[in-house]
């Protein structure tokens, strides 16, 4: 072989920059990987959004969730207006209620009614001195008869049977419940409600869950033994009877009382969980090191152990407040929620169940927000269980 | 094994007895009682309902009539609803809730694994997709609105079936599927889930490698192992479902027992209460109990773990 066949290569050649990663801590990492994950960060948006909403919305609104005109009652958030004069646009509403509304949406007052003639079965109602007959004996026939409107107003000699057009109701976005309270407000204080109840509860299912499942955990033996004995038995309880006996037993409906329903009874699947990972890391070296320069227990627990496992707390932490929210809109469902006039998103879909064949938007926009939050909450579930669970992990 | 199922047996019963003193107490915790009323009621009689109710003796001796009385599935009288017991209320209750959970459970099994084995197999697809569209819409949309669109719709304005009550064959279908949504959602998601780790495994490729025919990979292989933590979730369902809904029942206003319960929370009606509280809680501790036998006997490896420990 001929060496001339060879030459020196230069050197820098071979100085092959070497790929270096800055290292990242866990935390850095997770939220790398999050930040990939485009349902999660959808849903992170959404919980972001409703949080904010319903922290600051309250501060936005100019009615409270407890005033009520019952003059506006059941007003429904699209409006099929009729013109009956260059500057006098009105809504009837289902019980024959005469609105006189802008020609953007927004409700200026009520025509009061003047006369009632049930036979005829006209209303005359008064605007600035003149009347505004309505009549409405079209709705009633039956099959119509040909007639192709249902009512017909007839105001200074003209007679208008088609609605204008329709607008967007501009003073209640949300319409206006049965008591003509405004319906995006108490949405917006529902959200309040049903996020409280939610976080709290998890907050104090998250406390004793990992108390009680590190302690567990951490002891092991007999201990160990008749805590998770314990855990069975509570878990093999159909727990959403528990929440409605204990709302019974505490008797006053507030916020509290719902809290205290849910925190005391749904920890148990924290104390499992927060249980397998003590488990599987007190037998680890640095909690072993941790034990020979003679570390206190609970702080070996709270300072090593828990910090450890707090991956999965999360991940489960952020799927608990979804059905927290659902089983909160459950038990106000049945008629055991928040008492009036505060409102959850639960109670608002039972109040709007009375009159669910007129006013269907009652029950959709209460509805709206739990799906919406359910949404979101599951989406960054998801999106943090891939982020943070190690198991899931591939290289 | 026998072991096992014994001890299982035995700890079942100490639940439900568990149950039954928590309830019992908690009960007669609360002040006022079932007789207390607005306008007080005379003592002469306040005196002559205490003792017909037996509410006059000792909570302990009460606590002791009352166990009695379940051990012989007797639920005494309900306070609210005179001459009537509670047993008698469970009975008539009980055939339409367990129909209608009985159908929604068939649902969930007939619809939710099929779908969820589907949507595994064409992973990314767009059966894939529109399958966990419709699972993750039932999750996030409570029983109680699936219901209330369900009467607005097909009662109100369509007026295909009647809004309420059982009265024909297609008055079933609202509360079937309120009462299955969310389980049918879950259960088709936990299909999927399990069914694209089990595909993973070596022994699918195995079988695969052997040439074996795919339906037959996944009909034999896969499948059986991909259901076992879909049984684990079908068996409290189970007994979930077929205890009742009460938000479906109150919608539909289906006379089961559900309805009964949501009616004595209100009458504040403690025998009833808790009466159906011990059955729910009995049937529901007895299906965990079946799911677990079942596990048992189906998956080697969870018995093999349950002896040695």
């Amino acid at each position: 072989m001929d060496s001339k066949q060879f030459e020196f290569v230069d050197k820098s050649v071979k100085e092959i920059p070497e790929k270096m990663r800055p290292s990242l801590t866990y935390w850095q990492d997770a939220w790398r990987r999050l930040k990939n994950h485009k349902l999660a960060m959808i849903g992170l948006a959404g919980v972001t959004l409703i949080v904010l909403i319903a922290v600051f919305g309250p501060m936005f609104t100019t009615l409270s969730y407890s005033d009520q005109n019952l003059d506006y009652a059941n007003v429904p958030p699209r409006m099929d207006i009729y013109q009956l004069d260059e500057d006098l646009y009105v809504f009837l509403t289902t019980d024959y209620k005469v609105l006189q509304i802008s020609k953007d949406g927004h409700i200026l007052g009520r025509l009061p009614r003047t006369k009632t003639d049930a036979i005829k079965k006209i209303y005359t109602y008064e605007y600035e001195g003149e009347a505004v007959a309505l009549d409405f004996s079209y709705n009633l026939l039956k099959d119509k008869q040909g007639y192709p409107y249902d009512f017909s107003f007839t105001y200074k000699g003209t007679e208008y049977t088609e609605p204008y057009k329709k607008v967007q109701n501009r003073t209640y976005p949300f319409g206006s419940d049965i008591l003509g309270r405004d319906l995006m407000v108490r949405v917006i204080y529902g959200a309040r409600i049903s996020l409280t109840v939610a976080l709290v509860a998890s907050l104090v299912n998250l406390f004793i869950g990992v108390v009680y499942g590190s302690i567990s955990g951490f002891e092991g033996g007999r201990t160990d033994g008749i805590m998770m004995r314990i855990v069975d038995i509570l878990n093999s309880i159909p727990l959403v009877l528990y929440v409605i006996l204990i709302m019974v037993l505490v008797g006053n409906r507030g916020l509290w009382t719902m809290i205290i329903a849910l925190g005391s009874v749904y920890w148990v699947v924290m104390a499992r969980l927060v249980r397998g990972q003590v488990l599987s890391l007190k037998n680890q070296e640095f909690v072993m090191a941790a034990r020979a320069l003679g570390v206190s227990k609970g702080h070996i627990i709270f300072r090593h152990l828990i910090p450890n496992a707090l991956g999965p707390i999360i991940v489960s932490m952020t799927m608990m407040i979804p059905s927290a929210v659902f089983t909160e809109a459950f038990i106000g469902f049945i008629g055991l929620g928040v008492s009036a006039p505060m409102a959850s998103w639960g109670t608002l879909a039972n109040d709007a169940l009375q009159g669910l064949l007129s006013y269907p938007y009652q029950l959709f926009y209460p509805s709206m927000a739990i799906a919406l939050t359910m949404l979101s909450f599951n989406f960054l579930g998801d999106g943090l269980r891939d982020a943070l669970d190690p198991r899931l992990r591939k290289g | 094994m026998r072991n096992y199922f014994v001890r299982r047996l035995f700890y079942s019963l100490l639940t439900v007895i568990l149950i039954a003193t928590v309830t019992f107490f908690m009960m007669h915790s609360i002040p006022g009682g079932p007789f207390t009323r607005e306008k007080p009621v005379p003592p002469e009689i306040m005196r002559v309902l205490n003792e017909k109710y037996k509410l006059d003796q000792p909570l302990y001796m009460q606590y002791l009539d009352y166990m009695k009385g379940l051990a012989t599935f007797n639920l005494g009288p309900s306070f609210s609803k005179i001459g009537i017991t509670v047993n008698e209320l469970i009975v008539t209750g009980f055939p339409a809730t367990a129909t209608v959970g009985f159908l929604a459970s068939l649902l969930i099994v007939a619809l939710g694994i099929p779908f969820g084995i589907i949507s595994a197999l064409k992973q990314n697809k767009p059966v894939d997709y529109f399958v966990m569209f419709m699972a993750t819409l039932g999750v996030t949309i409570p029983s109680f609105v699936i219901a209330t669109m369900f009467i607005y719709f097909f009662s109100g304005k369509l007026g295909w079936v009647p809004p309420f009550g059982l009265s024909s064959p297609v008055s079933y279908i609202g509360p079937v599927v309120a009462l299955a949504g969310y389980s049918l959602s879950f259960v088709t998601r936990l299909t999927r889930s399990s069914m694209l780790e089990v595909l993973r495994q070596d022994y699918v490729r195995t079988a695969r490698a052997n040439g074996l025919r795919e339906w037959s990979v996944i009909g034999k292989h896969a499948v059986k192992n991909a259901l076992i933590p879909v049984i684990t979730y079908m068996g409290p369902t189970i007994a979930a479902l077929m205890t009742g809904s009460f938000v479906v029942e109150k919608i539909f206003a289906i006379p089961g027992i559900g309805r009964y319960f949501v009616e004595s929370v209100n009458n504040r009606d403690y025998t009833v209460i808790m009466g159906i509280t011990v059955i729910f809680a009995a049937f529901y501790v007895l299906m965990v109990l079946l799911v677990d036998m079942a596990y048992a006997l189906i998956d080697p490896r969870i018995r093999f773990e349950k002896e040695s420990k």
